[in-house]
């Protein structure tokens, strides 16, 4: 560009280039909250996870080897970058996240709003059992308004994104063995164990029923951990009990069928 | 109001998985690190281009909300297509002329849609700074703006962003060639321009 006929427009577009700048310099955080989603770091029963934030809540849990392994596995996930929570955007939340994850009784708001709606109500159900209780697919599945439908709740148990939140880790088989978990099943007797349940005491006799009441219950209601070790009867199924003359207890209201 | 801090972004991998792949062998360490997690590589795409794309921006919106909005848009935009990109593909790309794509369209679509408003008035709207410095960045965008689209975008990217023809042409698609034949008319014209609007101050 040696023509000196150019040479003014030239000089007076790089004049004007140094004279445009953003009014309140790079807002990086306004940007990246707009085009990311957030995430935090926090301890929990399974050690270090992070906590994606959706517009809802949280929306992704994941005990993770690193920062860089979880947002490739939240990328791989939900097609969207995370980036390191900034201030007080989440303070609020994180704490509730981190009052849950060290048991206690916090309503932490999720974000599933990518689930399927039967995931959601799967979700929503398993959201409800009490720590120190467990509960069979079979029971998942019928609070969820879908019964027999067991294995479908494996599955979200299996790709349940919010663990420990939701804690799929007491969802149990339905003869009342530990089962499999995404960390391990090692992992689920250690937390169960943690939350008081003895896993081993349940399996193979997951409900509990005794005389004085004539009622069944699953083995971990709060009902059914008052019944003197004296008036004790262990069921495999709830069907076995009812047919020893046993009615289901309409506090944890196991599945007649099972 | 200093000239943006752009670096060199891209260096140069020999014998690569991916530059087998596609036959390129540049590779920006910014795309990498998106591919591989780091949750930092987010916030270093905006700081690195944020200010020239609001330059951009601002040139074609000539009006400082409408330029940060634009700007917002396409980082948007260009962060919720990169998610959805495999490792591989999001590892081999040219992010600053891919930017510039996106940040061209959402400038350009958001101009056609507030046609109605005349631009005097848009300017007049935010004319809180209104010093002789700015008049004379306002007088440079407008004469830039009575160029025919290719021109203005050829100029603008050539002089006014301080892209090479490489990048300008990987942001435009055009060859090289037609790339600086837009930019001789542009500046040729946008002389002229300049030489009516100095007659006009004359008789001011
Ligand atoms: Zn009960």
């Amino acid at each position: 560009m040696n023509e000196p006929s150019v040479e003014r427009p030239i000089l007076l577009l790089r004049e004007t280039a140094a004279r445009i700048a953003p009014v309140r310099g790079t807002p990086v955080d306004e940007v990246l909250a707009g085009a990311t989603d957030s995430f935090f770091a926090a301890e929990s029963p399974l050690g270090t996870v992070y906590v994606a934030v959706g517009q809802e809540g949280v929306r992704y849990l994941d005990p993770a080897d690193s920062e860089e392994d979880f947002a490739r596995r939240y990328r791989r996930r939900f097609g969207r970058f995370v980036s390191p929570a900034q201030g007080d955007e989440v303070a609020g939340l994180a704490e509730k996240v981190a009052s849950a994850l060290a048991g206690e009784r916090v309503d932490v708001p999720l974000d599933l709003s990518r689930a399927t709606p039967f995931q959601r109500r799967v979700l929503h159900v398993v959201k409800g059992i009490a720590r120190g209780e467990v509960r069979p697919y079979v029971w998942v599945a019928r609070e969820a308004g879908t019964p027999g439908a067991s294995r479908a709740v494996g599955n979200v148990m299996a790709n349940n994104p919010v663990p420990l939140l939701v804690p799929c880790h007491r969802v149990v088989r339905n003869d009342g063995s530990t089962g499999s978990y995404a960390f391990g099943s090692g992992e689920k007797v250690r937390l169960l164990r943690g939350e008081g349940v003895e896993p081993e005491e349940i399996s193979g006799s997951p409900y509990v029923a005794t005389p004085t009441t004539g009622i069944v219950c699953h083995a971990t209601c709060r009902n059914a951990r008052r019944i003197q070790p004296y008036n004790r009867r262990a069921f495999r199924s709830v069907r076995s009990a009812v047919e020893a003359g046993y009615r289901p207890c309409k506090v944890c209201r196991p599945v007649a069928a099972a | 109001m200093r000239n943006f801090p752009y670096g060199p972004v891209v260096v140069r991998v020999v014998e690569t998985e991916a530059s087998k792949l596609d036959g390129t062998a540049e590779f920006d360490p910014l795309a990498v690190r998106l591919a591989e997690g780091d949750p930092q590589a987010p916030g270093s795409l905006v700081k690195r281009h944020y200010a020239e794309l609001y330059r951009y921006a601002f040139s074609v919106l000539r009006e400082e909300r409408a330029a940060e909005d634009a700007v917002q848009d396409a980082f948007e935009r260009a962060f919720s297509a990169l998610g959805r990109y495999s490792e591989r593909r999001l590892r081999a790309m040219r992010l600053r002329p891919w930017m510039y794509r996106i940040t061209l369209n959402v400038a350009r679509n958001r101009l056609r849609q507030r046609r109605e408003v005349p631009l005097e008035e848009i300017s007049a709207v935010d004319s809180a700074g209104h010093d002789e410095q700015r008049e004379g960045v306002m007088d440079a965008l407008g004469a830039l703006g009575k160029l025919p689209e290719r021109q203005r975008v050829a100029v603008t990217l050539r002089y006014l962003q301080d892209l090479p023809y490489a990048e300008i042409c990987s942001v435009t698609g055009w060859p090289e060639g037609s790339a600086k034949t837009l930019v001789r008319r542009g500046l040729m014209r946008l002389r002229k321009i300049m030489a009516i609007e100095d007659t006009r101050g004359d008789r001011r």
